[in-house]
């Protein structure tokens, strides 16, 4: 079953086109990540499936909720960790997960011990009386991440989930994600940071200029990278970066792979053609089937 | 100096491209002439009504002054409060963590630039609008003093925020220079003589030395007081969260707890709300007298009340939204109509009875008779209802945006002006009340009032579209 369903979404911002027909699947349990650079419409995406937006064009399913039609439905049943957000100023974290907590009709002692869970797994527990504003950046966010997971949702939407925090921070998230899909859940997650979507996502899908261009298990990628199929797929000028780096070579192998990417072509329909025949992962891409 | 010439033109150019894009692109271009115009408007009415030219001279400065005062507070404290106005903002004034660059000579900087930058936006067309009421000639002279006014306000901030930085000691020097400046006027020393003022009303060397020094001198206090390195400390708080929740279980409304906490946790709390309603109450004792004393006129002071203080809602319904994000909301299961709810539950809490016990306060002070009081109590009501659904009619979750989108604001101002100003002159003209009059001005009140609710009811479903467009 289906998690997260699209089909053809558009969305412009005046002359700006953020989502040029982006469908995509997935399904529930995994892990998926859409990486794509700056600008690719990855943000759009998730404020569309979180009822925060409205298409221009196209259908979406969010646990079986219509996102366009009952947008509160959805945020019920999801969580949601925007990018670079910060938690209330005026608030005190404690303060915040009760306001939180009282939108997702949750009892106070529900609240007390879900929070004393996450402050202990993400260490700030000595700010929980500190006013958010004098939170450091990394402080804030962690509490944004206990907020998204507070009502202990089947889906969460997280843009940047690493943004400022700390390596060792980093590493907790990363096994309190993997933890969370081992339980049955699913993760969206929005980055454009290659090594943390190679090392997490179970599925990545990448997006240039508002299309999903194709899917890749980065487990079964073999010799191949993920930045070389991103770099591949988003049309960067390897040559370039090769200059860039010396002639040392940012491990951009862009014949070589070629043969690899043999849904490519198929990929000028979009991603629904991308499925599991052409992913060169080694198990059957369900999670990419139409 | 090239630097120094790069970051002023930076600061300039940022300042404007700042006040472009929040207060609606080229539309701010207009505020100048908006400004000119209201301002020759209100010079021509109140000399026509008889107000003494000195009298509007001397509260153009008045107003100039407290503006560079709060110009400054906006200016210098610092990221958090850019970061409450204005959102996730990052100014050149902050750059001295990124460039070689000191912080107080990037402070000085910025002043130049808020003097400049205000004394032609706003000062100038200020200036020219009193061309009805002084000669030409005289012109070039006001603008130079409502400027140096300007910047006193502003050094005068800029001291204080200075010695702020110093923790109590500089706190207890800010206590005492302020004191002292009152206890000073209070003893009936010429406290004005030193201030720009003077100069506009008698022009010669010594009265321009006496209004240079004052705004020196804070200048030398600031730059010898600022600690560039000072940090305040973290703020804690008990989770008063949950002591709204068990104060009034039938609020039990998570958006309107929270709007009460943003008030009350921020800088002034819930006493800002009472303060700013305190200023329209002087503001209302001074329109009265004035039209008792020189105008000559019998004034209903619970109409005249009432109707000028019905103008909180829209301080009010500010602080109501201003430590507040939207965008917090968007994530949550909240639903936008929820939100403004919400806001007009802590309206009807904070808001109404703040206007009426300042009401009360003031009609009773001033010996408003039964049915004035009454009459007045209806119109305070009814304005605060109907400027409430017209300010989120025109501005939504951000009245902020009012005050330099010259569009709005001009539909502001009309709006505001439709219903006050009869009812303000039936307050200034229509002593002793009669029975009837009474009865059509409570009639008004309801009126008003329903009016209010119209313009809420349409507008919420209108903003909950655009939030997600």
């Amino acid at each position: 079953m289906n998690a997260i369903t699209t089909e053809g979404l558009r969305k412009s911002y005046g002359d700006l086109t953020a989502l040029a027909g982006l469908t995509l699947d997935v399904p529930a349990g995994e892990l998926f990540g859409l990486l794509g650079p700056n600008g690719a419409g990855k943000s759009t995406t998730i404020r569309i499936l979180t009822g925060q937006l409205r298409p221009d064009a196209g259908t979406a399913s969010v646990l079986g909720v219509d996102p366009v039609d009952d947008p509160v439905g959805v945020r019920e049943r999801v969580g949601v960790l925007p990018e670079q957000e910060s938690p209330p100023s005026f608030m005190t974290p404690r303060e915040y997960f009760d306001f939180v907590g009282s939108v997702r009709d949750l009892d106070a002692e529900t609240v007390d011990a879900r929070v004393e869970t996450w402050a202990d797994r993400l260490g700030y527990g000595a700010k929980l009386d500190t006013m958010n504003t004098d939170l450091s950046r990394g402080q804030q966010q962690k509490v944004m991440i206990t907020a998204a997971f507070l009502h202990d949702p089947d889906l969460v939407f997280i843009d940047e989930p690493l943004a400022n925090l700390d390596p060792i921070v980093q590493e907790t998230v990363k096994r309190v994600l993997r933890d969370y899909r081992d339980d049955g859940n699913t993760v969206f997650l929005s980055t454009h940071d290659i090594d943390v979507a190679a090392d997490l996502c179970d599925r990545v899908g990448i997006v240039r200029e508002g299309e999903l261009v194709t899917t890749r298990r980065p487990a079964g990628l073999g010799e191949e990278r993920l930045l070389d199929v991103f770099l591949r797929e988003v049309g960067a000028d390897t040559d370039a970066l090769d200059d860039a780096s010396g002639g040392a070579g940012a491990g951009v192998e862009t014949g070589a792979d070629e043969g690899s990417d043999a849904g490519e072509g198929s990929d000028a329909d979009g991603a629904t053609g991308h499925t599991e025949g052409t992913d060169a992962g080694p198990g059957p891409d369900t999670g990419a089937g139409r | 100096m090239s630097a120094d010439r790069a970051v002023l033109a930076a600061m300039v150019r940022e300042e404007w491209r700042l006040h472009s894009r929040l207060f609606g692109g080229r539309r701010f271009a207009a505020f100048p002439v908006f400004v000119a115009l209201v301002g020759g408007l209100t010079a021509w009415a109140l000399g026509t009504a008889g107000t003494g030219t000195a009298t509007v001279v001397a509260g153009a400065h008045v107003l100039v002054a407290l503006f560079g005062l709060q110009t400054g507070t906006v200016g210098l404290v610092g990221r958090d409060a850019m970061r409450g106005l204005l959102g996730e903002t990052t100014l050149v004034v902050f750059s001295a963590h990124t460039l070689p660059l000191r912080q107080r000579r990037l402070l000085g900087l910025f002043l130049l630039k808020d003097v400049g930058y205000y004394a032609v936006l706003l000062l100038l067309p200020l200036a020219a609008a009193f061309a009805p009421l002084l000669p030409l000639a005289r012109l070039p002279l006001l603008w130079l003093t409502l400027a140096w006014t300007f910047t006193l306000g502003l050094c005068a901030t800029v001291a204080v925020v200075a010695l702020a930085t110093r923790d109590r000691p500089g706190k207890v020097v800010a206590a005492l220079g302020a004191g002292a400046v009152v206890a000073a006027a209070l003893a009936g020393l010429p406290v004005v003589a030193a201030t720009p003022y003077a100069l506009f009303v008698a022009p010669g060397f010594t009265s321009a030395v006496a209004a240079a020094l004052p705004p020196l001198c804070l200048l030398c206090v600031a730059a010898f007081a600022y600690d560039p390195e000072h940090e305040p400390p973290a703020r804690t708080a008990d989770n008063a969260y949950r002591a709204w929740q068990r104060r009034v279980p039938a609020w039990d409304d998570p958006v309107f707890v929270k709007t009460m906490l943003d008030v009350s946790h921020s800088a002034g709390g819930y006493w800002k709300v009472l303060l700013s309603a305190g200023i329209l109450v002087a503001v209302s004792a001074f329109l009265v007298s004035l039209a008792e004393s020189v105008v000559g006129l019998g004034v209903l002071p619970g109409v005249a009340f009432g109707s000028v203080l019905g103008l909180t809602a829209f301080t009010t319904y500010n602080w109501l939204t201003q430590f507040d994000d939207p965008t917090t909301y968007a994530t949550l299961p909240v639903d936008t109509a929820a939100v403004f709810d919400a806001k007009r539950r802590a309206f009807a809490v904070l808001g109404l009875p703040t206007g009426v016990a300042w009401y009360a306060v003031a009609a009773l002070w001033q010996g408003a008779t039964p049915l004035d009081f009454l009459a007045g109590l209806a119109l305070c009501v009814g304005l605060q209802a109907y400027l409430f659904g017209l300010t989120v009619a025109l501005a939504g979750l951000q009245p902020n945006e009012f005050l330099f989108d010259t569009v709005l604001f001009a539909a502001f101002t009309f709006g505001v002006a439709v219903p006050l100003v009869p009812v303000l002159v039936v307050g200034f003209v229509a002593a002793p009340l009669s029975t009837p009059l009474a009865g059509a001005l409570v009639v008004a009140g309801l009126v008003l009032a329903g009016v209010g609710h119209v313009l809420y009811g349409r507008a919420v479903p209108r903003w909950r579209e655009r939030a997600r467009e």
